[in-house]
Parts: structure tokens; sequence; C-alpha cells
């Protein structure tokens, strides 16, 4: 499942949203701000908190939005 | 091999004009394609409450935008703001939209690109870019909760994102060059806030950290002293520039770097118009962005008809 690490009113991690949206990829939003678990796991992750964060493996990650990248990210799972 | 697609109108930018723009040119039942590489709303995107737009005692910006968007993909002008344009040709007809996966030929080009933030005019800011050194509040505040902050900037939203940041900050700076151009009513807000430490007639030196920000060596312009600040991100609001470099090959640029047109939105190329902040001009405000699209289209449909006889 894809994970896309973000918080309410972020305008970039909408943006991510809403092109997994498009191609039709189901994701699980993990809310930094509402969760403090979220948040560690984020900067397990990336090794900071800057969002959005998306990930499949927890390993392999995007921050922000860049297309190609995330497209290679969804192609490698 | 990209595909290459017709289109009346190809506008670049989904801020108010552009939005504005393809509003019109779909009522006009042109077909209408705006091309977005950021966020849509630009710089409105993030504004929390928007008092003078008229209709509205108070609005957000992207409850705004988000209408005006839907109001034009209602008469058919189509959206696209994950497709990102690489390169452009207006002086050739049609007109070339090259995007990551298709080329676009435009009749008529609509220039509503708007303006980016000022880059932190430091050589470490490519370091530290994303990892302590931020442009945006709302992207990346959340990100800051219990820590250090810097803010950089003294204008209106210096300030007001300096405002936004307290309630994440366990401390915050506002370090500016030279005095307060904000407005009173959000500098004394700022000021009322236990938590801010303003620094006026102050630079920035240099960043320093191993991996991402650590600390921020400051210069007291009066007193001549030097300090190390710890902090953990920087929020720079030290003005906005135009989002003009996909078409510095193609448009002669004022010295400002915005597309010289008058107030007919009409650039020196036939068919390619400026509306909105990109376009020079001395005032430029959510409205006049509004009436540059309103008017950018319904020249741009003047035209086509024209060419089209």
């Amino acid at each position: 499942m894809v994970k896309v690490y973000s918080f309410q009113g972020c305008p970039w991690c909408d943006k991510v949203k809403k092109y997994l949206q498009a191609r039709g990829v189901e994701y699980e939003t993990c809310d930094i701000e509402e969760s403090e678990e979220a948040a560690k796991e984020c900067q397990r992750i990336s090794g900071d908190l800057a969002v959005p964060v998306t990930t499949i493996d927890g390993v392999n990650y995007v921050v922000g939005f860049d297309k190609r990248k995330i497209d290679e990210l969804l192609a490698s799972a | 091999m990209k595909e290459r697609i017709h289109k009346d109108v190809v506008i670049i930018g989904a801020g108010m004009a552009g939005l504005t723009a393809a509003l019109y040119c779909g009522r006009m039942n042109l077909d209408t394609l705006v091309l977005e590489n950021g966020i849509i709303g630009g710089q409105i995107a993030n504004a929390t409450d928007i008092e003078n737009y008229p209709g509205f005692v108070s609005v957000k910006g992207g409850d705004l935008i988000s209408t005006v968007q839907t109001q034009a993909e209602n008469f058919g002008a189509v959206v696209d703001e994950f497709d990102e344009i690489e390169k452009v040709t207006l002086k050739s007809s049609p007109k070339i939209i090259e995007t990551q996966e298709k080329i676009y030929e435009a009749d008529v080009v609509i220039i509503a690109s708007g303006m980016n933030r000022r880059k932190l005019p430091l050589p470490e800011e490519k370091k530290f870019a994303g990892r302590g050194v931020h442009y945006c509040e709302l992207c990346d505040g959340a990100g800051y909760n219990g820590k250090i902050i810097a803010v950089m900037g003294g204008g209106n939203a210096a300030v007001d994102a300096a405002n936004f940041l307290t309630k994440y900050a366990k401390k915050l700076y506002l370090i500016h060059r030279s005095e307060f151009r904000a407005d009173e009513v959000s500098q004394k807000k700022l000021r009322a806030n236990e938590k801010v430490t303003i620094m006026l007639q102050t630079e920035i030196k240099s960043l320093r950290g191993e991996r991402r920000l650590e600390e921020v060596e400051v210069f007291d312009k009066k007193s001549g002293e030097k300090k190390i600040l710890a902090v953990d991100g920087i929020f720079v609001n030290i003005g906005v520039e135009p989002n003009t470099q996909l078409f510095k090959d193609e448009l002669k640029l004022s010295a400002s770097g915005r597309i010289p047109a008058g107030e007919d939105c009409r650039t020196e190329i036939d068919g390619v118009f400026a509306a909105g902040d990109v376009r020079e001009k001395e005032i430029r405000q959510l409205t006049t962005a509004a009436s540059d699209g309103t008017t950018a289209a319904l020249l741009a449909e003047k035209f086509l008809a024209k060419l089209r006889g």
C-alpha cells in the first residue's frame, strides 16, 4: 500500500494525493500533525519532517511532488 | 514519441489570471487547456483571509481559486497540473508547448505564470533547501513543531508567515535587513507574542549545519556585532520574482524580468498574451489579475476569429 506522509492544508501534499487519485492508485494518508507515530515514522524514513513523503516499502521514498520519481516508485512496486 | 495535440488556447499558469482567462475562453467555446507546473492558485493558494476581493467579506485563497477552477472546468476548460512544461516556442504558427508527456500546438498562448518567492541569496541555500531552508510556511511549518524557527523578511508576507509559524515554534526570530514594511496590525500581533524576538537592521551572513540547518550567522548593522543563532528552520520571505524563465528566449523581458504588455495584455508576438502579475504593470492585485485574465481571453477570441477569417 502506498503511504503519503502529509498534513491537512499542505498544498503539495494535496497535489500528490490528487495525482495518485488521477492514476487510480490507492493510498493511505499518514498525518504527521495528528499522529505522533506518523511523525516519527516520517522522520525515520526520510530523516526529516518535510512533507509530502510518498513511500511504499518505508525505505524508498519521494519528497515533494516529482511526477517522474513518483512514477518510478510506483513502477518499482 | 510524444503525442501532438491541437488546442485553440493554451494558458500557462493556474492562478487567478490564468483561471479567469480559462473561464472566459471556455464560455466562448474555445478548446482551452491550462497547464500548471506548481500549485493551483499560485501565490493565493496559501492565503488564509482574503478581504479585498469583491463579493466576499473574507475568503480563503484555496477556496476562492477552487471555485474559479470549477467555473472554468464547467465551461469545458481542462486544467492539467501534473504534466510539466519543458519548452515553449511562441514565434511559430501554431505556437508549440512541449511538456514532459505531450506536444501542444496552440493558436493562442496566454502567459499567466505569476511570481515565485525569491530565493535566499547565499551559496549554502542549495545545500539546505528543504533541509532547514523553506519557502512555504503552510507546506513545511508543521515539521517544526516545538523547534526554533527564523523568518527572513520584513514585509506583510514575512510578518504574516511569522505570526502563522508561532503556533509551531518554541522560539521564533524575525530577521530583517532594514525596518518593517508590514502593516501595523500584523506587526503589533507579532510583537505581542512572547516567543518572538525581532531583529531589524540585521543581515543573515551564512547558514551552517552538517546534514541540515543548525545555525544562522547574523550581523547587526547598528551595533556591528556578529552572532550565531541556533535555528532549526528558516522561512524565507524576501519578496517575489516573475516566473518567466521559460520565455526569456522568446520574448523581450523588462528590467524586472516581467513581460512587457499594455492594458490589452498583447505582447510583441501576435496571439501571445501576458496576464496577471507576470505582466509589467504598476498595480498587481488579485482583482487586476482577474481583470487581465478577462481581457486576454476576450482579445484571444478576437484574434482567433480574425485568424480563421
